[in-house]
């Protein structure tokens, strides 16, 4: 992971000046500075980081890996927390209980992909079906409301700063020196660059599949559970977020054909997502407005923050990637 | 492991049909099996009115899918093809109904919106998974601005369409689905331009060394995705009777599993056009299965689910015993 260093500017760089740029539009258009649109803003995106990390582990997994049932999973996780803290009077074991949900539908992907040979859309895909169908399920005649007290801490910001954004942060923190420090996170980035070479370097590359996958679903539904904690549980709480997570990764300069995983650009594509909505909201435009601009942004990010020249050709292999290639391979060895 | 080396040599020489058939082939003996089945519940679905009824849901499914083989033999993924779907039968409920020119325009600058898409996949270097993640946003909101909420009406020739009983008992959404499915395989299999798309996603290099263009290539390639998208967008109306462009969200994903069921490969390079169409048509008789076996409908997705691991599994275990 070193020689990604390499790069003059960080592949995270471009997420975070789209969010500086909406913020100070935010600004310039609501007329007044003040730290209020930040802390909104700080107070809704780790929910969206939460999910997003758990999609960039996936992706930089390899070509070809990508976990589309995340969306089913956060609302089933949602619901699950939420009934059972209710009946047990817990809200630990009801996220306990969404992390067991998670777990579960995870283990479904991972037993369709590595055993059955799924490509992974198709298998998240079903995991992602079961999930929505168990989740329909539960909401027939749903009654429950969120613990007041866990409520009362994700709303908690102590000088416009939300506690929950700073323990959020810390994981993310946590999971970039996984990723940097880590025999298993170069064993992970390894085997998203190149799977055959890590696998005759020794890296157990089902294993890593296991572990991503199994991440992301936990991390989906623990994400619902708090989601759904903050405002209520909905069978539709999680539809945003698959698409959102999957663009999300990849504006904050994660690569779709792996092996290259920022964790720092999950904040920057999700900050940038969320003062979005709320620059639109702003100025007054209607949902449709909104989402033909989302969907131009996200295209114009795309067409900046991406390293291709102009009129290049995508086949032409790239010195630094070559390097990237052999780098974390020397590793488990040593 | 004699066997296996015969098998080796006489596979190879149609080169790689068997690989690229049985699959396609393994969904059509499922989509046989659930048909009879559905039949054997509720005998009077053998007749063309009963046909129709049942088939007429998945034709647009079937024509979206043959979109998205067309994108995943280049090698890419379309995960905007649900709404842009929905944001074609706006656009026919509406402007095509009221000023027929303009709805053709809106039509055309829909396709020529996905080639402009599939130039910046191919300028930049996007991966198309995003881009077209991206212009699934703006397909929504445009959608949104036609019709904001779902309304609209078909126009009348698409209602005579929808109840056109053709000759022989055959029912009308069979020849919908048959047509366009002949004309994708035609296009893909039997063309110079099919080829430059299969080459596009199994070879790059081949392709710019034979004199092709990877930007004009992947243009058209996105154009025709476009077209049929158009297509699927036309049929769904008239089974609809108006638009809306959250009618089929689910496409996006669905879509992916036919062409997966039917043979087809995320890496690009293989188009297989009759085989996508058993995949959707599977698809789609799943949930009318699902319906006489009055299951719940809560129920039904995870059904669903479970019956793709299967197929593919059993298409894993038949690989294995063929090889």
């Amino acid at each position: 992971m070193i020689k990604v260093r390499n790069h003059a500017i960080p592949p995270w760089t471009w997420s975070f000046l789209a969010a500086v740029v909406v913020l100070v539009l935010t600004y310039i258009v609501s007329g007044r500075g003040g730290s209020q649109t930040i802390t909104l803003a700080f107070t809704v995106a780790p929910y969206l980081v939460l999910v997003g990390l758990g999609q960039m582990l996936v992706m930089s997994a390899g070509p070809g890996n990508i976990d589309v049932s995340v969306a089913k999973v956060f609302s089933l996780g949602g619901l699950i927390a939420i009934a059972v803290g209710d009946v047990t009077g817990s809200w630990i074991l009801g996220l306990g209980a969404a992390v067991g949900a998670g777990f579960a539908m995870a283990s479904i992907s991972v037993i369709a992909i590595l055993y059955v040979r799924i490509p992974p859309i198709v298998a998240t895909l079903a995991t992602s079906l079961i999930a929505s169908a168990i989740s329909l399920t539960l909401a027939k005649g749903f009654q429950g409301s969120p613990d007041p007290m866990l409520k009362g801490f994700l709303n908690w910001a102590p000088l416009g700063i939300p506690a929950f954004a700073i323990m959020v942060l810390l994981f993310t923190l946590l999971v970039s020196v996984f990723l940097k420090r880590t025999i298993w996170g170069s064993q992970m980035l390894a085997v998203g660059q190149a799977r055959r070479a890590a696998e005759y370097a020794g890296v157990n590359a089902k294993k890593t599949m296991v572990f991503v996958y199994l991440t992301c679903g936990v991390l989906a539904a623990l994400a619902g559970a708090l989601r759904a904690s903050f405002s209520a549980p909905n069978v539709e709480l999680g539809n945003d977020y698959l698409l959102d997570s999957i663009a999300v990764v990849v504006i904050g300069g994660t690569l779709m054909t792996g092996g290259r995983a920022v964790p720092a650009g999950v904040w920057g594509g999700a900050l940038f997502f969320i003062l979005l909505d709320g620059l639109l909201n702003l100025i007054g435009w209607s949902y449709a407005g909104q989402n033909v601009l989302k969907g131009f942004l996200v295209l114009a990010v795309l067409f900046l923050a991406s390293g291709a020249p102009i009129l290049g050709q995508r086949a032409s292999p790239d010195p630094a990637k070559d390097e990237d290639v052999a780098e974390p391979e020397v590793k488990p060895l040593s | 492991m004699s066997t296996a080396t015969l098998d080796q040599t006489r596979l190879s020489l149609p080169k790689g049909l068997a690989r690229r058939v049985l699959p396609g082939f393994l969904t059509l003996i499922a989509m046989m099996l659930i048909l009879l089945v559905c039949g054997t519940i509720q005998p009077r679905i053998w007749s063309q009115n009963g046909l129709t009824l049942i088939m007429s849901p998945i034709v647009a499914l079937a024509i979206a899918s043959m979109a998205q083989m067309v994108m995943m033999s280049i090698g890419d993924i379309d995960l905007g093809i649900g709404f842009f779907v929905g944001m074609i039968t706006t656009i026919v409920a509406t402007l095509l109904r009221d000023t027929p020119i303009l709805g053709l325009l809106a039509l055309a600058g829909s396709v020529l919106a996905y080639a402009l898409l599939g130039a910046l996949v191919q300028l930049r270097s996007v991966p198309s998974l995003i881009a077209t993640l991206g212009a699934s946003f703006v397909w929504l909101g445009m959608g949104l601005f036609v019709l904001p909420v779902p309304g609209g009406m078909a126009p009348d020739w698409l209602f005579k369409y929808a109840f056109w009983k053709p000759p022989l008992s055959i029912p009308a959404p069979l020849v919908t689905m048959v047509v366009a499915t002949a004309v994708t395989w035609f296009v893909t299999r039997r063309t110079g331009l099919g080829v430059r798309f299969r080459s596009l996603g199994s070879n790059p290099v081949a392709l710019v060394r034979s004199g092709g263009s990877l930007v004009i290539t992947r243009m058209l390639a996105y154009a025709v995705v476009g077209v049929l998208g158009v297509l699927a967008g036309i049929t769904l109306t008239a089974e609809i009777g108006g638009g809306d462009v959250n009618a089929v969200p689910g496409y996006t994903l669905t879509t992916v599993a036919a062409v997966i069921l039917g043979g087809g490969m995320f890496t690009g390079g293989r188009a297989v056009a009759w085989g996508t169409l058993a995949g959707a048509i599977t698809l789609g008789l799943l949930t009318v299965l699902l319906t006489l076996l009055s299951l719940s409908p809560n129920l039904q997705p995870a059904v669903q689910g479970f019956i793709v691991i299967a197929v593919l599994a059993g298409r894993l275990v038949v690989e294995r015993m063929t090889r």
